[in-house]
């Protein structure tokens, strides 16, 4: 999904408030590899013993991504949002960021739609989770590989 | 270096052959890598191979090709798996938007870190060993006989039993048609048995270069192309704040001027020549901010200070109590090395052609990676990756500047899509390039050493002061404040960059020490400094001891058998220890980088300010050696990248670079490199890397020649800051 | 500390309306140098969260692993005109709000 292909970009509908909050953004290059966590380890904090199945959950980000500063990421749950049957709770996770969970959202019945776009930082090339729990306490997973191509390491060391 | 006859094309006939090699290429340079091929005659074997019915092989390559001869070498080891005729081989390479449609068969497109042959070469080579499967069960179904009675050799199949014989281009179409082998069946060739991979076998692209019919993205041109000249803020961080376009109303030829991101202003023009005059002329209004008033003397005071201070510092290895045994030590010997920022100074400057519309963006460029240049695009574009495409060319340099950081393309796309539908060719001049470089970054080591009575090095410790790479381009990649990469190469385990000596004490440190000045990959990254600290410091010690340099490092190096096999490879090939002619020294180095060991003897004379290298003698020890003229190809070429480092600084006064063009920022002349001898020792039990490991010896090598002649040791590059220059 | 809110529109009572936040944040991770190696003290926005018709609509507990700036877009089923509040707290303790007005068409 691009910037481009939204109802408003960005620019026109939100102004000029963008910060350039770091020095480097924009201008980023290679990094080293981080260590790539295994799900079960990550999951485990929300969803106790169980597995979540992994269905329902649409995790929707590019491919490619040029620097991990900055990569839109919608999340899109299939469910009908009603008082018996919603999603409650939605985790975004990261197997390689310094800090694995990304965010933690709540939901309801009064959210209409279970859908959720944001920006995150990814620290080089991963797979991203989606952690969704509906309100019969189940939980369900999506996932997506992001290239962050930035960060292909321009060197071993 | 060889003496070749001098033959000179008239400039005339130069600039028609050039221009006629340029036009019509670039439209027709990139081959579908859909299941087609380029004449659309037969389907593929697999995503790496497509045997044509006239006997073309078509070997399709995902990394980039920028002189490292990586294409060939990949090809090689494809053709070996495959074994068809090598002379029937073109390689063919695919782009990002093709490897995207494709879920990334051809997996990374990045091009860097010494990897690309090392990264790629196991699947690969399992793309040619499944292609011949598949070819071979062809020919066996169409003869109705079990597959295990037919062989091939150089693309012919044979029927062991009646003699029958069918070429690959034959069954082809057939092959195509088959399921492709589980991997786990495949059984790669012994490297030991080579015939083509190992060999040292012509480039692909020699011809062409020599030829001046290679294609390149500064060669690109496009039906209703316009030229872009462009200027971002000299000082890093700066912004633009306005330029005044009514100075350059009337000029001929001019299209427009552009604000591109906010730091930038682009001239466009009918012509390069034109925009940048115009570019010249136009009067700019940049907001620099606090950088304005870095320079060099505030750096080196930041980096000084890191040398003695206690905080931002951290100990990597720390093996017995360094400080203590130096302390106690019956000599001591201490010194401060520098390195200054060095820029990449591709031949090609960096440049890139865009074309954006409404429904589609592309590029022409010169990338290390494709991948990364359609990330880019996408997000300067708006546009999504299956709308992108990247048209990437042999690159007439890369170096590491092309690879991570795709500024190029995106000043292009942003440039672009301010003339939606038009062509825009934007180069940077020399001086843009070198003043917008991501550099090696500056630094400073004190080393201290400690010598019991013999002469046996009892401690060593040292510190690097300097920027980091990791906190400029993706500080979360240090961990607990400690940057490792910076002290790359002096790691006491085995790894990609271990240190070759066994010292009873040992310490190093690393106090970050950062600057406003962009850095990034430079090849062979922090070998290049850290080698030099190390190296040059040793030969003074060795001197502190009384001892030969050889000598005094062997006795170290008895625990690290593959460090000390390029060592003893390198003295052994250059007769260290023999008599050498009046006025010649010898100096010796050896260091370890990108998984590969290396080392080089210099032999220099000094004769009052003037320094002549004669000769260097380079070992390496890369594991496999798939092209071995290649090999001493890239040796070659990282000694002439050294030599720039010899001799040239870029450094900072009010923020910006001073240094942006040859006059002041020299590089490594034909008639000042020496005769350059390779000693390839492979021992085939790893896979090290080729492009970046030799460079940081040569330094330390010439430097502790120059030692040896003058007694004095070169610890303040570049050689002027000695009053010395190379001839 | 600015941020902006977009609503879709019209907003018809029974169609779920889209939401779009902007904070103007550095979301500093903790993991940034400065010129003397020091690292630039972690500061996020740790927790946002939307109200409207008396309830909590959205809620996000946030890491350094949203981007600067943080940007939201999230669905709610409007039901009478009034006001959607947005809040927000980061490491320092420093607070925002905005809020902005959702005029209901009852179909």
């Amino acid at each position: 999904m691009s910037e481009g292909a939204r109802l408003w970009s960005r620019r026109q509908g939100l102004g000029g408030l963008l910060v350039c909050a770091l020095g480097a953004a924009g201008r980023v290059q290679a990094q080293a590899p981080a260590i790539t966590l295994d799900w079960s380890a990550l999951y485990r904090p929300f969803t106790g013993a169980v597995k979540p199945t992994a269905a329902r959950v649409s995790l929707i980000t590019p491919r490619l991504a040029d620097n991990g500063f900055s990569v839109a990421m919608s999340v899109r749950i299939d469910s009908p949002m009603t008082a018996a049957d919603h999603v409650q709770r939605v985790v975004l996770l990261s197997n390689r960021n310094p800090r694995p969970v990304i965010a933690d959202f709540d939901l309801g019945p009064w959210s209409g739609k279970a859908e959720i776009a944001t920006r995150v930082r990814l620290n080089g090339s991963q797979e991203v989770m989606a952690l969704a729990q509906t309100s019969d306490g189940r939980w369900w997973q999506g996932t997506a590989e992001v290239e962050v191509t930035e960060s292909a390491c321009m060197d071993a060391s | 270096m060889t003496m070749s006859t001098n033959t000179r094309l008239s400039r005339r006939a130069f600039v028609l052959s050039s221009a006629a090699a340029g036009t019509g290429l670039a439209l027709g340079f990139h081959f579908p890598a859909a299941a087609q091929s380029a004449s659309g005659d037969t389907p593929e074997a697999n995503a790496w191979v497509v045997v044509q019915t006239d006997e073309t092989c078509i070997v399709r390559v995902a990394r980039a090709e920028m002189g490292q001869g990586t294409h060939t070498g990949l090809a090689q080891l494809v053709a070996e798996e495959l074994d068809c005729d090598w002379s029937r081989v073109k390689v063919q390479m695919v782009s990002p938007g093709q490897n995207l449609a494709r879920k990334r068969v051809w997996r990374d497109m990045s091009t860097g870190g010494s990897r690309g042959i090392r990264s790629s070469q196991d699947y690969m080579r399992q793309g040619g060993a499944a292609a011949r499967t598949v070819l071979l069960q062809a020919a066996a179904n169409q003869w109705g006989v079990a597959v295990s009675e037919v062989t091939v050799s150089k693309g012919v199949i044979t029927h062991t039993g009646s003699g029958r014989k069918l070429s690959y281009g034959k069954v082809a179409s057939a092959a195509a048609k088959l399921t492709p082998p589980d991997p786990k069946t495949l059984v790669l060739r012994d490297p030991r048995q080579w015939k083509i991979a190992g060999k040292p076998l012509k480039r692909v692209d020699t011809a062409l270069k020599v030829m001046g019919k290679q294609n390149y993205a500064i060669d690109t041109r496009l039906p209703g192309m316009v030229y872009a000249a462009i200027q971002a803020s000299p000082v890093f961080g700066g912004k633009l704040v306005s330029f005044d376009a009514a100075k350059l109303r009337g000029r001929k030829g001019i299209q427009g001027i552009y604000k591109v991101d906010d730091n930038a202003v682009a001239v466009v023009a009918d012509n390069w020549w034109r925009a940048k005059m115009a570019l010249l002329d136009l009067p700019i209004v940049w907001n620099e901010g606090a950088n304005g008033q870095e320079s060099s003397a505030t750096i080196d005071a930041r980096l000084k200070e890191g040398l003695t201070s206690t905080s931002n510092v951290f100990a990597d290895t720390d093996i017995g109590n360094a400080p203590q045994a130096i302390d106690g030590a019956a000599k001591r010997v201490e010194a401060v090395y520098s390195t200054p920022f060095v820029s990449h100074a591709c031949m090609e400057p960096m440049n890139c052609t865009a074309l954006v519309t409404d429904y589609r963006a592309e590029v022409w460029v010169a990338s290390q990676n494709a991948e990364a240049s359609m990330a880019a695009l996408s997000t300067a574009s708006g546009l999504s990756l299956d709308k992108c495409e990247v048209y990437n060319h042999t690159l007439g340099g890369g170096f590491g500047r092309r690879g991570g950081t795709q500024d190029f393309v995106r000043q292009a796309t942003l440039l672009a899509k301010q003339m939606k539908g038009v062509p825009v060719k934007m180069v940077w001049s020399r001086e843009e390039d070198m003043a917008q470089d991501y550099f090696r970054p500056i630094g400073l080591c004190k080393l201290e050493a400690g010598l019991d009575e013999k002469g046996n090095l009892l401690g060593l410790q040292l510190r690097v002061s300097g920027q980091s790479i990791n906190a400029y381009q993706s500080p979360q990649n240090i961990k607990d404040g400690k940057d490792v990469r910076q002290l790359q190469g002096y790691a006491a385990e085995p790894g990609d960059a271990q240190i070759g000596y066994t010292v009873p004490h040992l310490r190093t440190e690393y106090a970050m020490r950062n600057t406003h000045v962009p850095v990034g990959a430079w090849r062979g990254v922090n070998t290049n400094q850290n080698g030099l600290y190390l190296e040059c410091f040793m030969e003074e010690v060795a001197a502190a001891a009384g001892r030969d340099p050889l000598e005094f490092r062997r006795a170290l190096m008895q625990k690290h058998p593959k460090h000390l096999a390029v060592l003893n490879a390198a003295a052994d090939k250059a007769g260290w220890g023999k008599p050498l002619p009046a006025g010649v020294h010898r100096g010796i180095a050896q260091f370890m980088g990108y998984g590969s060991y290396t080392a080089a003897v210099a032999e220099v004379s000094v004769k009052g300010d003037e320094v002549k290298v004669h000769r260097l003698v380079l070992s390496t020890n890369c594991g496999h050696a798939v092209n071995p003229d290649q090999i001493a190809a890239q040796v070659e070429g990282s000694v002439a990248y050294a030599f720039d480092t010899l001799q040239s600084q870029s450094t900072v006064a009010n923020g910006r670079m001073v240094n942006t063009n040859f006059d002041s920022y020299p590089i490594a002349r034909l008639r000042q490199l020496p005769r350059i001898e390779t000693v390839i020792a492979p021992t085939f039990d790893f896979w090290g890397g080729v492009g970046e490991p030799t460079i940081c010896v040569v330094a330390p090598a010439i430097l502790n020649a120059i030692f040896a002649a003058t007694g004095k040791p070169m610890r303040n590059l570049p050689l002027k800051n000695h009053g010395l220059r190379i001839v | 500390m600015l941020a902006r809110i977009q609503l879709s529109s019209p907003v018809q009572r029974g169609q779920p309306m889209e939401v779009r936040l902007l904070v103007q944040h550095p979301m500093e991770t903790g993991f940034r140098f400065d010129v003397l190696g020091t690292a630039i003290p972690k500061n996020v926005v740790h927790s946002l969260h939307a109200t409207y018709g008396g309830r909590t609509v959205f809620r996000v507990r946030l890491g350094t692993g949203v981007a600067a700036n943080p940007y939201f877009q999230f669905w709610v089923m409007p039901e009478q005109s009034g006001d959607l509040l947005l809040q927000w707290q980061d490491d320092q303790g420093q607070k925002g709000e905005v809020s902005a007005r959702v005029d209901v068409i009852q179909a």
